[in-house]
This record gives structure tokens, C-alpha cells and sequence, in this order.
């Protein structure tokens, strides 16, 4: 039962709420100590003291002072309802959902209650829950277009359309005029209406309402665009056509806008009488602004042949005598096309010889740089040799060995000319040419965070740091790395953690990739405060999209590449438990005498660096206590190694925080169904193993990695004895490649003759053929090394193998001699220098 | 880049410098995002009629009583059990999953292996 307290302490409970709503923390817990004074089992009081115990960073304490209180007072919604509030602050939303419950069971009316359950309930995407705590708060407060427009959006994101339209439509009704054409929430609201009627199929009803309020609403892209697709699906072609010369008025930049006037006239662009109606067509506009650059590029995209050539060639000459740097990069979407790609390369080439013949140049329109034609045209030209599908690196070379010749100031030269030696493989020298570039503008945050990468990439982290370092907030905690965490720089943590993970530092290289984990939490969390936030602002269209991306924010290429290599690293931990403690490894092959001499070393050594540490710390905290900043104050990072992570007891378990994401929702992804079957096969479940498995081949039909897995999955299953029935029927009527009684060796032999050429699939091939008998080692590794003599194989590749020399164990002789064939054949590549 | 832009790219929308720009933009941005917990306790606004509320309301709450028929399937526990320890799923979508599949955990577990479900 609720405890009652006399009236003066009641006075002081009332002041108690109102110090924690004032954020007057202090006075708050004096008054507080004074009730519990003389009433020490007060659950209310003790409650709203954990609640400002928790305001002040104390979480712990709060937790078990709000136990206290609940164990004292069960039956009081303050009890609860702070219990919720302090499991929400840790985010914990679901048992803040449970503790929300039992206070609104108790106190049914109360709207705070209600509205932080229903912004929890959105949170967790538990519609139907949101739902009904949104019609409570309609009830509640129905006077506040907000209350309706949040009732709306529940039925919305629950799926039923038909109730979130009436509950708009019903508000509507209910105004007495039409509000005023500035009112913005109201445009949105109509326009939000639009929408959900298009979603439900009704594009002529749509239409029809959007026609009646097309004239007054206030976003007039958004109710344009809408306009004109919906006519065009409706296949009034006419008025579309009217709709999207409309909309290119206001940006004929915009390709969609193209693409629509392209349907609604009814021009294929397969189709070769269409091509020269849309070539018309693209001249029309281009005449009428002769700056625009989408009215000229995008015909090259159809266009073929003599029309095609004219096109590049008037195309090529405007932007290479402009000097546009981007001209390239702009035109290699076309390079798919062999034919394309052999008239640019012709019209350049002419260019080229065509200087060389005049000597000056005459087309050149403003003359404050002469060569401009000439050094773009060199540029097009180093940039087109050293572009993946036309590649000559050593041409590429030549052409920008000349540029930097003319000009040894340019950053561009000198950037494209360390990208060339990154492809040639030579990764060091493209960070010192690529640190060169950056070098001459040292303002320009672009060509840094490039030379940071570059370094990177050449496994030199403490220096790309302190490129990186002349651009953050130094005086961060934690320095630069620290301001990159803050400002949730993630090409950079992956890159860093990809290149510890080169150098075999899995704890730091953990470290990052969970960092980045980290962030895509806290993007997800962030949605909490727009919950409410975007209902105030009737900004709801832009609430919506929110909500989609969020439900699969982590289908993001940063997540998936930071989850792969972190689940990989956990593989590896999986099979090696001793690569926790990397110290203790070498050590082994040591002689005695020696072993205790190193061990004796490392130790003084680890002393060393634990007196650093314990000293760096006490100056951190002697210059946090000086600043006394409450903004800044931040943990202290248990673990900045990552040695914790290293050393953890389930790494199968650990890897799941990356897998179970990218599984649900990077389904197109082969690699990530690779290192799900990796984890799923060493944690014996088989049948998550084999949907990995066919998900793959689903993807990839030939997938060297999923034959490889299949074979390993066959023959796991033959060892094991016994399965649940269910679970063996289930095996039997799906792991149909290869068959159940197939010869192992044989398949995997033929798929080794079905492939000879690639060396992707000879790599997965041989092992495949290891783990079935690894007595087949030295033919393995002889047959791995004849990998290199094929044509189609690029150096990448054939790093690939010289790890899976090293996941075979293979002796260092083997691997010299790998190694050295491969130097043979890419000079330039560091990899294979030992 | 002329490659094509993604279809879901929305243009025309000025991005507003980001909020976290300087520590006086981000005092404002929280500010901001907790505001409405005090502020809408305001009255409502005048054009709205109580009259006409009411009654929207009524005639909504109509509506409201649909029950909604759940299939009544039997399910094994030690099915439930089963797919909980070789698929990795929570104890209610395990029970779920077997319901679609009319309580036959080898039906459910080869759908949801297959990529089905």
C-alpha cells in the first residue's frame, strides 16, 4: 500500500519532485535525506533518490536503492515507474517496458506514464502495444492534432493503412475551417494523408487528393514529384509529360526527372528509331542552358556507334578544355561497354597527337593557363590506364610521370600517381607519393584523410594517426583517436582495424571493428528523442523514412565490412585459443635457457608499460579534476588494447553481436553467409550451417568458398552419430549437393578440373581436399603454387593463397618458395618480400 | 560521378549544418529534443470543436473491438524446445514459426533453413 507521510514531509516529498525536474540534483537528495530521516522505509522517496543518484552517474547505487524502494512499496507507480525510467536509461527497453506496465496498472490515467511507454514501445517496433498507448493518449487529450497524427502513424507503421487514414480524415472533419495556407503542420499532415493513400494502391484516389490540395501546400518538390508519378502510373502520359517538363524547370540536373519524361513520352531506349527522338529531346534542353552538364551526359548512356562518337567527342572536348578534374571519373560508368570504351579511348588518343601536331592550342576559350586542354587530356588519359577495366599501369605511368613533369605542384597528379603504384601493388611508395600530394595543401582535409588511408593501407598506424591528428579536436579525452571515436569517423576506425588485423593485433584490431559496433547502437538509439521530437514538428513523411532506415540501418556496408573481419578474427580465436595471449607464442620454439631469458624480458617489459600506464592515468585524472568539466567527463577506457576482447572464453558467442545482424539483414551478401557457416560448423549447428550454406549457393551458384563448405559440412555429418530425427530428415531433404552418399574425394576432383582456370576456386578446391586427408599437404602445396602461373590471376589472389599457406602450416621453405615465385611475377607488390 | 542517382535519394532537401558542430548547437539540439516533455500540456487550439471531437471519437471507438482469430494449433514443447536449440531463435518465435507449419518441426525447421520463412 502506498505509504502515507504527514504533511510536512509530504511538502518535502513535493519539493523533492520538483528539485529533479529543476535538474537541482544536490538540493533534491538533501531534502530527500531528510524524509528518510524519519521515515527510512519510505518507497516513494527512496525511489526519486535512485532516480537523481542515477542523474548523477551512480547507476549501481540507484539500482539497488530503487529495489529497496519497490521491496518497501510495491504497490506505488513512482516505484515503478522510476524502476522503468532507470532501466531505460541503461537501455534496457524491454523490462522498462515491464516496469511501465505495472505503473500505469496502478496509476491508469497518468499521461507522463503513458507517453514514455508508448515512445519505448516505438522504439522496439511493438506496434500493436503502441497502438493501443497512443489511442489512450488520444483519449486522453484529443483537443491536440499531435495525438492524432501519433495515433496515425501506429496504425501506419503497423500496416493498417485503411484505420491510419480514417484517423487523419476524422481529425480533418473536426475543424471548423481550413487552417491558414502558412499553417506547416497542417501541409504535412495532408501530405503525409497523400501518401498513406498511394502506399494503400489507390494511385487514382491519390491523385484526386493531391489535386485538391496541390495549390496550397508548402512543399511544392515533394507534391510535384508525387503529381507526376502518380499520372505516370496511371499512364496519363500526356499530363506527365507536362508534370516532368514541370519539375526539370526547377532542376534539370536531376536524372530521375529525365528518366520520367523518357516513360511518359514513351521512348525506349533499346529501341533505335526512340534513341534519335531522345536524342532530340536531350538537345532540346541542353540548347536551353548551356551550362548544364546532365542534358549532355546522359545521351551518351544510350547513344552507340557514329552518334555515340559525336556525342563523346563534342562531350570530351567541352569538359577536357574547361580543365574539369572529374571529366573521367564522370564518364567510366560507359566503360562497361567494350565498344564505348574503345571510341573514348580512340577520340583521346587523337587529342593527344593532335597537340603534339599543332603545337599551341586553339580551342582554348580563356587563356589565364594555356595547357589546360593538354594536361587534362594527359590526365583523362593516366587516369583511363590505370581504371580497372582498361588498365595499362604502365602507360598509366608514362602519362602521369609527364603531367608531373608540367606541373610538379598539382595534388591530383600526385594523388592519381600513388593510386597507380597502390595498383602496381607497391603500397609504401603510394603513401609516400600520396604524403608527398598532401604535402603541397597542407589545408585541404580531403588529400589528408587520403594520405591517412594510404598508410594505412601500408600497415603504418601510429603515423596515419598523426596525419589524421592535424585535423581533430586534440584536447579530446583520448586524443585523436579519441575525437575520431566522438565524431564517429568509421572509414577510419576500419581501416585501422583492418590493418591491425594484417599485422596479426587481433585485440586492437577487435577493438575497432567493436567500436564501430558501438556506433551503429548509438544510431540506432538515436531515434529515441524523434519519437516525440518529429510529432511537435509535424514533419512525419521525414519521421517515416527515419523509421524505415533505422529497421535496417545495419545492412550498411560499414557494418557488414567491420562485421566479417571481426567475425573472422573470432574464427581464428576459435581455433587458436593461444592467440589471446600473443606474447606466450613465440616462446614455444624457443630453447630453455633462451625461453627464460625472453620471459624474464617480457616481463620487466609488461612492468614497464603497466608503470606508464598507471602514470598516464594519474595525469588524466590530476587535468580532469583541474578542468572539472561535467561536459567532457567521460569512463575511462578499461581496455584500450583490446586485450579483454582478445581473451574472451566464447568466441563463437562474441561473434554473434556481428553475425545475427548481417545475417538478418545483408542477405545479398555472400561473404557474410561464408563466415556464418564458419561459425555455425564450429558451434555444431548444423542446420544454421546448412542455411548459410544454401543462402550462398543462392547467391553465387559456383561459390568457390560454399563448395569448399560443403564438403567439410558432409563430412562433419558423417561423423557425427547421432542427430534428433527431426533434424536428420531435415538434412536429408535439403543437403542435396553433394549427395549424401557421394565420394568426396571425386567431387571435389572434379570441381578442380571444372575450374582449372580460376584460381579463387582451385584455392577453395585444395583445401577442401586437405581437410578431407591432410596427407594430401605437399600435393596441395605444390598445386597452390602452380596457382601462379595462370593467367587471370591478380595478385590479390595470390595473396589469398600465401595465407592459406599459413593457415596450413605449411613450412617456411614451402612459403619462400611461394613467396618468391609471386615477387617474380608482380615486382612491384610488397607483400611477397619477406 | 554521372552514375545514376538511387532512386530513394530525395533532392531538393537543404541538409542544415550538423548539430553537433559546436558544443553550443549541441546544448540546443538537446534542448530541443526534450522540450515537448513539458510543452504539451498546452490547451488545444481554438479552431478545433470539442463537439465534433467527441463524437470522432465515439465512432472510432466503435471500431476498436475486433478480436482477432489466432490459429489454435497444437505445439509440442519439446518441439518448441528443439528449434530454440538448433535454430537460435527466441522461445516465441520458435513457437510461432511451428504454428505456421502446423505444429511439424520438420516442415518448420526445412522452411526456415530453405530461406522460406
Amino acid at each position: 500500500m502506498p505509504q502515507p507521510l504527514p504533511s510536512k514531509e509530504q511538502t518535502l516529498f513535493r519539493s523533492v519532485v520538483k528539485y529533479y525536474e529543476g535538474k537541482q540534483y544536490k538540493k533534491g537528495l538533501k531534502a530527500a535525506d531528510q524524509i528518510l530521516k524519519k521515515h527510512p522505509t519510505h518507497g516513494d522517496t527512496q525511489a526519486m533518490k535512485a532516480l537523481i543518484l542515477n542523474s548523477q552517474g551512480h547507476g549501481e547505487e540507484a539500482f539497488t536503492l530503487c529495489k529497496a524502494a519497490l521491496k518497501n512499496d510495491m504497490k506505488s507507480h513512482i516505484c515503478w515507474h522510476v524502476y522503468g525510467l532507470l532501466w531505460r536509461s541503461v537501455k534496457n527497453y524491454e523490462e522498462a517496458i515491464k516496469a511501465y506496465k505495472f505503473a500505469l496498472r496502478i496509476e491508469p490515467g497518468s499521461l507522463n506514464i503513458l507517453r514514455d511507454l508508448a515512445l519505448l514501445q516505438c522504439q522496439i517496433r511493438d506496434y500493436d502495444g503502441y497502438i493501443e498507448s497512443r489511442r489512450k493518449m488520444m483519449q486522453e487529450r484529443p483537443q491536440l492534432r499531435q495525438n492524432w497524427t501519433a495515433l496515425a502513424v501506429a496504425f501506419h507503421l503497423a500496416g493498417n493503412l485503411t484505420e491510419a487514414e480514417n484517423i487523419l480524415k476524422t481529425y480533418e472533419e473536426t475543424l471548423k475551417q481550413t487552417p491558414p495556407k502558412g499553417d506547416i503542420e497542417h501541409s504535412e499532415a495532408v501530405l503525409y494523408k497523400n501518401t498513406i493513400i498511394a502506399e494503400s494502391g489507390d494511385t487514382e484516389r491519390a491523385l484526386k487528393h493531391l489535386d485538391e490540395i496541390i495549390k496550397s501546400n508548402l512543399d511544392r518538390t515533394s507534391a510535384l514529384e508525387l503529381r507526376a508519378k502518380y499520372l505516370l502510373d496511371l499512364g496519363r502520359n500526356e499530363e506527365a509529360e507536362q508534370a516532368y517538363r514541370n519539375l526539370l524547370e526547377r532542376n534539370s540536373e536531376y536524372r530521375a526527372y529525365f528518366d520520367g519524361l523518357e516513360r511518359a513520352l514513351g521512348l525506349s531506349r533499346d529501341n533505335k528509331a526512340d534513341v534519335e527522338k531522345l536524342a532530340e529531346l536531350y538537345q532540346s534542353y541542353a540548347k536551353e542552358n548551356s551550362r548544364n552538364d546532365a542534358t549532355r551526359r546522359v545521351p551518351l548512356d544510350f547513344l552507340s556507334g557514329d552518334a555515340f562518337k559525336a556525342a563523346a567527342d563534342s562531350y570530351l572536348r567541352w569538359k577536357l578544355n574547361k580543365g574539369v578534374p572529374s571529366t573521367f571519373a564522370n564518364i567510366k560508368s560507359l566503360y562497361a561497354d567494350a565498344e564505348k570504351k574503345a571510341i573514348i579511348e580512340e577520340l583521346v588518343l587523337g587529342y593527344e597527337s593532335e597537340k603534339k601536331a599543332n603545337g599551341s592550342a586553339k580551342e582554348e576559350t580563356n587563356g589565364d593557363k594555356s595547357d589546360r586542354f593538354e594536361q587534362s587530356v594527359l590526365y583523362f588519359l593516366a587516369q583511363h590506364y590505370n581504371y580497372v577495366l582498361s588498365r595499362d599501369l604502365k602507360k598509366a605511368n608514362e602519362y602521369i610521370d609527364r603531367l608531373i613533369k608540367l606541373d610538379p605542384k598539382s595534388v591530383d597528379y600526385h594523388q592519381t600517381k600513388a593510386r597507380i603504384q597502390k595498383h602496381t601493388g607497391d603500397i609504401q611508395k603510394a603513401a609516400e607519393t600520396i604524403n608527398h600530394a598532401r604535402e603541397l595543401d597542407e589545408r585541404d582535409r580531403y588529400i589528408n584523410t587520403k594520405c591517412a588511408k594510404y598508410q594505412l593501407r601500408a600497415n603504418e598506424n601510429e603515423k596515419a594517426l598523426a596525419t589524421m591528428s592535424k585535423f581533430t579536436r586534440n584536447e579530446a579525452v583520448g586524443g585523436p583517436l579519441g575525437d575520431l571515436h566522438d565524431m564517429q569517423c568509421m572509414w577510419y576506425l576500419i581501416e585501422d582495424g583492418e590493418a591491425y588485423a594484417r599485422q596479426q593485433k587481433y585485440g586492437l584490431a577487435l577493438k575497432r571493428f567493436t567500436a564501430i559496433a558501438d556506433i551503429f547502437d548509438v544510431w540506432h538509439e538515436d531515434q529515441f528523442d524523434f519519437h516525440s521530437f518529429s510529432l511537435r514538428k509535424g514533419q512525419i513523411r521525414a519521421y517515416i523514412d527515419m523509421i524505415r532506415w533505422e529497421d535496417h540501418l545495419r545492412n550498411h556496408p560499414f557494418f557488414t565490412r567491420a562485421a566479417i573481419n571481426a567475425v573472422k578474427i573470432y574464427l581464428k580465436l576459435a581455433d587458436d585459443p593461444k592467440l589471446a595471449n600473443p606474447d606466450q607464442l613465440d616462446l614455444s620454439k624457443l630453447d630453455p635457457t633462451e625461453r627464460k631469458k625472453a620471459e624474464k624480458k617480457a616481463k620487466k617489459e609488461r612492468e614497464r608499460k603497466e608503470k606508464e600506464e598507471a602514470d598516464r592515468k594519474a595525469a588524466a585524472a590530476a587535468k580532469a579534476t583541474a578542468k572539472a568539466d561535467d561536459e567532457d567527463k567521460k569512463k575511462e577506457d578499461t581496455d584500450p588494447n583490446g586485450e579483454k576482447l582478445l581473451q574472451t572464453k566464447e568466441p563463437l558467442e562474441a561473434a554473434q553481436r556481428f553475425l545475427k545482424p548481417m545475417l538478418e539483414h545483408s542477405t545479398q551478401i555472400v561473404q557474410a553467409q561464408n563466415v556464418g557457416f564458419e561459425v555455425y560448423l564450429r558451434s555444431q549447428r548444423y542446420l544454421l550451417a546448412l542455411k548459410c550454406l544454401q543462402a550462398a549457393r543462392e547467391l553465387d551458384l559456383e561459390n568457390p568458398m560454399a563448395h569448399e563448405q560443403s564438403v567439410r559440412l558432409r563430412q562433419a555429418l558423417s561423423k557425427v552419430s547421432e542427430l534428433p530425427a527431426e533434424v536428420s530428415q531435415v538434412v536429408k531433404d535439403t543437403f542435396t549437393t553433394p549427395a549424401a552418399d557421394a565420394d568426396l574425394t571425386a567431387y571435389n576432383n572434379e570441381f578442380i578440373k571444372k575450374h582449372s582456370e580460376s584460381a579463387r576456386h582451385l584455392q577453395a578446391a585444395y583445401t577442401a581436399r586437405y581437410a578431407l586427408d591432410n596427407s594430401t599437404k605437399s600435393q596441395n602445396e605444390t598445386d597452390l603454387i602452380k596457382t601462379l602461373d595462370l593467367s587471370t590471376i591478380t595478385f590479390e589472389q595470390a595473396e589469398q593463397g600465401l595465407a592459406l599457406l599459413s593457415e596450413w602450416k605449411s613450412e617456411e621453405k614451402v612459403q619462400d618458395e611461394y613467396r618468391s615465385k609471386a615477387a617474380s611475377r608482380w615486382s612491384e607488390a610488397n607483400v611477397f618480400i619477406k | 560521378m554521372a552514375e545514376p542517382q538511387p532512386s530513394t535519394v530525395q533532392e531538393g532537401a537543404t541538409d542544415p549544418h550538423a548539430p553537433t558542430a559546436t558544443t553550443d548547437d549541441r546544448i540546443a539540439a538537446a534542448a530541443l529534443s526534450t522540450l515537448d516533455a513539458q510543452d504539451d500540456n498546452g490547451t488545444g487550439k481554438k479552431e478545433v470543436d470539442g463537439k465534433a471531437l467527441d463524437k470522432a471519437m465515439k465512432n472510432l471507438n466503435v471500431k476498436n473491438a475486433k478480436a482477432e482469430e489466432k490459429k489454435n494449433v497444437k505445439v509440442e514443447p519439446a518441439d518448441v524446445n528443439l528449434l530454440v536449440k538448433e535454430l537460435d531463435l527466441s522461445k516465441q518465435k520458435a513457437t510461432d514459426l511451428l504454428k505456421t507449419y502446423d505444429g511439424s518441426a520438420v516442415r518448420a525447421m526445412t522452411a526456415f533453413v530453405t530461406g522460406k520463412a
